[in-house]
C-alpha cells in the first residue's frame, strides 16, 4: 500500500468522525470572525515605527495638520458661479453642520471645528477705506444680496492663500476643507454630508473627495464586495464543476474544502488579533481557487477511474496513491510562494502571505482527509453512473475537450521546435513589456470611473489647485557658531548701527563688556546671555538719553541670538517662493502655500493693497512686523500651519492635482533637482510628509519587497522541485511554465499600460502558486506514465488523457469562476479577476504545450535515469 | 412645639430676606458699572509693563513684552491706550494706539517701525486676537457695557455672578458669558464664555490682585481657549497710576517718536 492510500485509511474507516471534527474546528475558528476589526488605512501598509510615518505624524502635530475631507460646491449655471446668496447659504449651512459632526459611539472621532477651512472660518486682511486695513471673516454670515455675495468673491479671489484653495479661479466652485481627528471617520462624514445635501434644492452640485474619504469608503465597499464577490465566485465554480462532473453530491466536496479553508483561515487571522486590511480581505478570493484545485484533480481522476474500478473505496485509494505526492508538493510550493511575502517590509502583506500559506496547507489537509471521508459517506449506488458519460461514448466519440487535447498532444510532439521558438520569442517580447511597466498607485483609482468619489475627484481637481496634499518641510540645520565667530559677528553688527556711530563712548562700553564676557564664556549661547545680562544692568543704570541706545544694542544682540530663526529672513522666504514657483511649473502641483505667501499678502495690504508690494520686505524686522500684524486677525494660529513659532521650520503645503504616486514622485524629483541646483541661503534639511507622499514610500517598499519575496520563493520552489524529482533538469523544467506565465502576464501589463499597483504585485505570488501546480502534476504523471510505457511518444498520448483533462478543467473552472469579480465596482477586484483568468489560461497552456515540447526535445537527457531504473 | 419652631423659623426667614434686600441693594447695572470702572478706569491714567506668555496646545511658548499707557476722559467714559512693544526684539517699537469711545467704534492705529508705516486698523470687530495671544482686543480695552444685556445670576458670599447676553449676537462668537465679580473690589475675577451650543469654550481669569496706590489691581491674568487648547498668561509689573499723562501722548504724532514713559 502506498502512502496516499495508507494515510486515508482512518478517514475511510471513520468518515463521520473526521467530518464532525472538521466541522467543529471550522465552527470554532469561524466564530472568531465576529471579532473583526477593519482597517482600511493604507498608512498601515507601513509599520507604525517606520521613520517616514513617525515623521509624518510629527509634522501633522507640529503644524496642526489634520486628515481632510474635501467638500466641493460647484455652480455652473449661475452667472456669478457659486457667489450667489443661495449657494453661499448652502455653503454656510453645510460648514456649520460639518463642525457638529462627531461619532456618537466614539467622541474621539470628530470634525476639528477650529481648523475648518470654509468661507465662514477664514479671515481676510483687506482695505477698509483710505489708509485703513481690516481683518474680517471672509463670510461672517451668508450674504443677503448679490452685492454682498460678489464682495465675498472679490475678497477671496484677491487673497492668494484662498484663491485656488478655498475658491476656484473661475469662481464656479468653493471647497470646504473639513479636518477630522481620524481617517476612519471620513466615510461617516461623507454620509452625513450627503444626507444633509439631499435636502437642498437648486443648481448647486456637491462633490466629496480627498484621500481619507477614498480610503475609508473603499474599506466599507470592500466589505460589501467581500460578501458579494467571493460567494458569487463560489457559485460560478460550483456550476462549472457541475457541468464537468454532472454529480452534485460529489462536487459538493471541493466546495466544502474551499469553505472550510476560507472560514478557518479568516477566523484564525482575526482571532490572532490581525485587522482586516485591504490585503487580507482578498484572502478568500486568493484561497478559493487554490483550495479547489486539489479537489478537482481528485475528482477528475475519480471521475475517470470509477467506472473501471467500480468501487468507491478502491477508486479513492487508487486516486490518492496517484496524486498524493503531486498534491503535497503543489501545496507546499504554493504555500512557500505566499509565505515568502512575509519577507516584504509591509505588515498587511506579511499577514496576507502567511495566512494564505496557512490556508493552502489547511486546504491540503482537508482535501486529503475529508475528501475520502466524504466519498465514503456517499452511497455506492449514488455513484452508479458517475463518469459514465465518458465511458459510454468511448474513444470513438470523445468529448470536445478530449478531442482537442488529443490533437494538442500530436501538435506538441510534432512541432516541438516551433513551440520552443515561439516561446522564446514571446519571452523576449514580454521582457520588453516588463521594461515598460509603470509602477503607480492611487487610492482614488481603486474606484471605477463613474463612482461618485472618482467623479468628485475629477471635477474638483479641474477647479482647484488640487485636493491631494503633501507637505514639504524645510528645517534649519543647527550650526553652532564658535564663540569667536559670534563675537566677531556681534561686534560687526554693533559697529554698523547708526546709534553706535553717533555715540562712540557707549559703543566702547558695550564692546568692553563683550570682551570681558568672552573671557569666561564657554560657548556662544553662554557668551550672548552674559553680554545681555551685563548690558541690561548697564541700561538700567544709564541716563535717560542713553536708555534707547542700549535698547538698540540689545536688539542687535537679539538678532544675532535669533539668527537661527531663518524663516523670518527675507532671503530664505524668497528662496521658498522660488522653490514653490518651480514646483508649480510641474504639471502635477496645482498650487502651494507657504509662510512666504502670508508675508507677501500682509505686506501688500499694509501698503494699500498695491500689487507692487506683493513681495517679501527687505529686513528680518520688517518680515516680523508683517507677521505680527497678521496675528491680529481672528485666526492668528493659521500661521502655524506654515511655520513653527520658533521660525526654524517651515511647511510648504503642496496641493497636487492627482493622487498618482508617479505624480508625487515627479514633484519629489523636481524639488531634489531644484534644491541641488539652487542651494538655499541657509543650511536646511528638507523632508516630505503627507498622505500622498506616504503612499509613494510604501509603494516603493512594496515593489522592492515583492521582487525580493518573489525571487526568494522562486529559488525555494526550484529547490523543492529538484528534491521532488531528484533531478536538476526536471526541477528546472517544472519552473518553465510559471516563468513563461509570469513573464507573459507582466509583459502584457507593461504593454497595455496598466499600472503596477498593489494587487498586480501580489498576483506574482499567486502565479507562482498556481502555475507550479500544473507543472508538478504534469511532470509527476509524465514520469509515472513513462515507467509504464518506456517511450515518450507513447506516454504523451496518455498524458493528454486524464492528466491533461484535469488540468484543463482546473483552468476553465478557475478562470471562468472568477469572472464575477469583473462586475465589482472596485478596481482591485476587477484586476484580480482579469489576471486570475489570464494566469490560469497562460499557465495551463504553458504546461500543456511548452512542457511536452521541451520533453520531446530533451527526452534523451530527461529519461536517462528512468531508463536505467526500468531496464 | 412644632408650630412654634416653625413660626420662629419663618420669622427668621422673613427677617433674613429683608436684610438681604437691604444689603443687596446694587442693581445689576450698578454692579456692571462698578466692575467696569474697577477693571478699566483705576486712576486718571496709568502705566504697566506687561509680560505675556502664549502657550499653545503643544506646550510651545512665545513671549511678548510691552508697556501700556492709559488715560481716561472720565470714569466710564472715553479712553486712550498706547501700547509700545519691547519684545520680541524684531518687533520692538511697534505701537498700538487705541482711542476708545463709549458711543461709537474705536479708532485704532498701528505703527510698524521697520516698514516705517502708520496704519489705521478698522475696528468694526474687536474680537480679533491681540498680537497672536489668546486675549482679544476687547479683553485689553474692555467690552462696551451697553453691548450686552446683563442678568444677575447669583449673589454669593464672595461674588456676584452676572450673565451677559450680546444684543447683536451675529457680531460675536459667543452666545453669552458669565462674569464673577468680587464683591469687595468689584474686580471681575473670572469670565466664562459659552459658544453657540452653550458650552464653555473660553475662560479669562484674574490670578493675582494687588493693591497699588489704593486701587485693587489685577497683576496676573490668564485666558484659556478650550477649542485650541492654548492659553496666555499676562503678568503686570511697574504699575503706576496718576502719572499725569498728557493727552497729546496719545496722538498719531507720538507713534513714530514714543514718549519717554514707555522706556523705563
Amino acid at each position: 500500500m502506498k502512502i496516499g492510500s495508507r494515510l486515508i485509511q482512518f478517514s475511510i474507516c471513520h468518515p463521520k468522525f473526521v467530518t464532525t471534527l472538521m466541522v467543529l474546528i471550522t465552527l470554532a475558528l469561524g466564530s472568531l470572525i465576529v471579532k473583526v476589526h477593519v482597517d482600511t488605512d493604507p498608512e498601515n501598509m507601513l509599520p507604525e515605527d517606520e521613520a517616514v510615518r513617525v515623521y509624518h505624524n510629527l509634522v501633522k502635530k507640529e503644524f496642526s495638520l489634520y486628515d481632510v475631507v474635501v467638500l466641493g460646491v460647484v455652480n455652473e449655471k449661475d452667472p456669478d458661479g457659486v457667489f450667489n446668496p443661495t449657494t453661499l447659504g448652502h455653503v454656510q449651512e453645510l460648514s456649520e453642520f460639518a463642525k457638529t459632526l462627531q461619532d456618537p459611539n466614539n467622541p474621539e472621532k470628530r470634525v476639528v471645528a477650529s481648523e475648518m477651512i470654509a468661507p465662514g472660518d477664514v479671515d481676510t486682511i483687506e482695505q477698509a477705506g483710505p489708509g485703513q486695513v481690516r481683518f474680517q471673516w471672509l463670510m461672517a454670515k451668508a450674504p443677503a444680496s448679490r452685492e454682498e455675495a460678489l464682495q465675498i468673491r472679490d475678497s477671496a479671489m484677491g487673497n492668494p492663500l484662498l484663491n485656488g484653495t478655498l475658491v476656484s479661479e473661475d469662481g464656479k466652485a468653493i471647497a470646504i476643507y473639513i479636518p477630522i481627528t481620524t481617517k476612519d471617520f471620513a466615510h461617516q462624514v461623507r454620509n452625513e454630508l450627503l444626507k444633509k445635501i439631499s435636502n437642498f434644492r437648486g443648481d448647486d452640485q456637491f462633490f466629496i473627495t480627498g484621500l481619507p474619504v477614498a480610503e475609508d469608503t473603499f474599506g466599507k465597499e470592500m466589505f460589501v464586495q467581500m460578501a458579494i464577490s467571493a460567494p458569487l465566485a463560489m457559485v460560478a465554480i460550483f456550476l462549472l464543476m457541475l457541468l464537468f462532473f454532472r454529480k452534485l453530491s460529489l462536487i459538493i466536496s471541493p466546495m466544502i474544502v474551499a469553505m472550510v479553508s476560507v472560514i478557518a483561515t479568516m477566523g484564525l487571522l482575526i482571532g490572532t488579533g490581525n485587522t482586516l486590511h485591504i490585503m487580507s480581505s482578498m484572502i478568500p478570493i486568493f484561497l478559493m481557487p487554490i483550495a479547489v484545485v486539489d479537489s478537482i484533480h481528485i475528482l477528475s481522476e475519480f471521475f475517470d477511474k470509477y467506472q473501471t474500478i467500480r468501487d468507491r473505496r478502491r477508486t479513492i485509494e487508487h486516486v490518492l496513491d496517484q496524486l498524493f505526492m503531486p498534491m503535497l508538493y503543489t501545496s507546499l510550493t504554493s504555500a512557500a510562494g505566499f509565505a515568502s511575502l512575509a519577507l516584504t517590509p509591509i505588515p498587511p502583506v506579511q499577514a496576507f502571505g502567511i495566512f494564505v500559506a496557512f490556508g493552502i496547507m489547511l486546504a491540503w489537509l482537508v482535501t486529503i482527509f475529508f475528501t475520502p471521508a466524504y466519498v465514503m459517506l456517499l452511497k455506492e449506488e449514488s455513484l452508479a453512473n458517475f463518469g459514465v458519460v465518458v465511458q459510454k461514448t468511448g474513444p470513438a466519440k470523445k468529448s470536445w475537450l478530449a478531442a482537442f487535447l488529443a490533437r494538442l498532444a500530436r501538435f506538441t510532439y510534432q512541432q516541438a521546435k516551433l513551440i520552443i521558438f515561439i516561446t522564446v520569442a514571446t519571452l523576449l517580447v514580454s521582457l520588453y513589456g516588463i521594461d515598460k511597466i509603470q509602477i503607480n498607485d492611487n487610492p482614488v483609482k481603486w474606484f471605477t470611473k463613474n463612482h461618485p468619489i472618482r467623479v468628485a475627484d475629477k471635477v474638483l481637481n479641474s477647479h482647484f489647485g488640487g485636493t491631494y496634499e503633501a507637505y514639504l518641510v524645510l528645517e534649519a540645520k543647527e550650526e553652532a557658531l564658535s564663540p569667536a565667530r559670534t563675537l566677531a559677528l556681534l561686534k560687526e553688527k554693533l559697529a554698523a548701527l547708526p546709534e553706535a556711530q553717533s555715540r562712540p563712548s557707549l559703543l566702547s562700553q558695550a564692546v568692553q563688556i563683550i570682551d570681558e564676557s568672552s573671557k569666561t564664556a564657554a560657548d556662544s549661547d553662554q557668551l550672548l546671555n552674559e553680554v545681555e545680562n551685563n548690558w541690561l544692568i548697564r541700561q538700567d543704570a544709564s541716563a535717560d538719553e542713553d536708555f534707547e541706545s542700549w535698547s538698540e544694542f540689545l536688539d542687535t544682540l537679539a538678532a544675532v541670538k535669533n539668527s537661527g530663526q531663518i524663516f523670518k529672513n527675507p532671503e530664505m522666504l524668497r528662496y521658498v517662493a522660488r522653490l514653490q514657483e518651480d514646483m508649480n511649473r510641474s504639471q502635477v502641483v496645482g498650487k502651494s502655500n507657504s509662510v512666504t505667501d502670508v508675508v507677501k499678502k500682509v505686506h501688500q495690504e499694509l501698503f494699500a493693497g498695491n500689487a507692487d508690494y506683493y513681495r517679501v520686505p527687505d529686513s528680518v524686522n520688517a518680515v516680523a512686523q508683517c507677521l505680527i500684524s497678521f496675528q491680529n486677525s481672528h485666526k492668528p494660529d493659521f500661521l502655524w500651519h506654515f511655520v513653527t513659532p520658533d521660525y526654524t521650520k517651515a511647511n510648504i503645503w503642496v496641493q497636487l492635482k492627482n493622487g498618482d504616486n508617479q505624480g508625487m514622485e515627479k514633484v519629489v524629483a523636481e524639488v531634489e533637482k531644484f534644491m541641488s541646483a539652487n542651494p538655499p541661503p541657509f543650511a536646511v534639511e528638507h523632508k516630505w510628509a503627507g498622505l500622498t507622499y506616504l503612499n509613494v514610500v510604501w509603494q516603493d517598499k512594496m515593489v522592492t519587497g515583492m521582487l525580493e519575496a518573489f525571487s526568494s520563493s522562486f529559488v525555494v520552489v526550484l529547490v523543492m522541485m529538484v528534491i521532488l524529482f531528484r533531478s536538476l533538469l526536471w526541477g528546472l523544467l517544472a519552473m518553465v511554465p510559471l516563468s513563461v506565465t509570469i513573464a507573459l502576464i507582466y509583459g502584457i501589463i507593461g504593454f497595455i499600460g496598466k499600472d503596477y499597483d498593489m494587487p498586480v504585485a501580489v498576483l506574482s505570488s499567486l502565479t507562482l502558486g498556481l502555475a507550479i501546480d500544473f507543472a508538478i502534476h504534469f511532470l509527476e504523471r509524465t514520469r509515472m506514465v513513462y515507467r509504464k510505457t518506456h517511450s515518450w511518444s507513447a506516454a504523451i498520448k496518455d498524458m493528454f488523457e486524464e492528466p491533461a483533462r484535469a488540468i484543463s478543467k482546473n483552468v476553465i473552472v478557475i478562470a471562468v469562476g472568477f469572472t464575477p469579480l469583473l462586475a465589482a465596482p472596485l478596481v482591485p477586484y476587477k484586476t484580480v479577476g482579469v489576471f486570475l483568468a489570464s494566469i490560469m489560461a497562460a499557465s495551463g497552456l504553458a504546461t500543456m504545450i511548452i512542457l511536452p515540447a521541451l520533453i520531446t526535445l530533451l527526452q534523451k537527457f530527461l529519461f536517462k535515469n528512468e531508463q536505467r531504473q526500468t531496464i | 412645639m412644632m408650630k412654634k419652631t416653625f413660626s420662629v423659623l419663618s420669622l427668621a426667614t422673613v427677617f433674613l430676606s429683608a436684610a438681604t434686600c437691604v444689603l443687596a441693594a446694587p442693581s445689576v447695572e450698578e454692579i456692571i458699572n462698578k466692575a467696569n470702572n474697577a477693571a478699566y478706569y483705576a486712576g486718571k491714567d496709568g502705566k504697566a509693563l506687561v509680560d505675556m506668555t502664549i502657550t499653545d496646545s503643544q506646550g510651545r511658548t512665545r513671549n511678548r513684552e510691552f508697556v501700556i499707557l492709559r488715560r481716561d476722559d472720565k470714569d466710564g467714559g472715553n479712553q486712550e491706550f498706547y501700547v509700545f512693544f519691547r519684545k520680541p526684539s524684531d518687533v520692538r517699537k511697534t505701537v498700538f494706539l487705541v482711542h476708545k469711545y463709549t458711543d461709537k467704534d474705536d479708532d485704532r492705529w498701528m505703527y510698524l517701525p521697520d516698514l516705517d508705516l502708520v496704519k489705521r486698523i478698522a475696528a468694526s470687530d474687536k474680537r480679533t486676537s491681540f498680537m497672536g495671544s489668546h486675549f482679544f482686543y476687547e479683553d485689553v480695552s474692555g467690552r462696551g457695557i451697553n453691548e450686552d444685556k446683563h442678568e444677575l445670576m447669583e449673589d454669593g458670599d464672595k461674588f456676584y455672578v452676572v450673565k451677559n447676553i450680546p444684543k447683536d449676537p451675529v457680531s460675536v462668537e459667543f452666545s453669552s458669558y458669565r462674569v464673577w465679580i468680587d464683591k469687595k473690589t468689584f474686580l471681575p475675577m473670572k469670565a466664562e464664555y459659552a459658544n453657540k451650543a452653550d458650552k464653555p469654550y473660553r475662560v479669562v481669569e484674574a490670578l493675582a490682585v494687588e493693591d497699588i496706590q489704593g486701587h485693587p489691581t489685577v497683576t496676573k491674568s490668564k485666558v484659556q481657549d478650550f477649542t485650541s487648547g492654548g492659553e496666555t498668561v499676562s503678568e503686570f509689573s511697574n504699575i503706576t497710576y496718576d502719572l499725569g499723562l498728557d493727552e497729546s501722548v496719545f496722538s498719531e504724532r507720538y507713534l513714530r517718536k514714543p514718549p519717554k514713559e514707555v522706556y523705563r
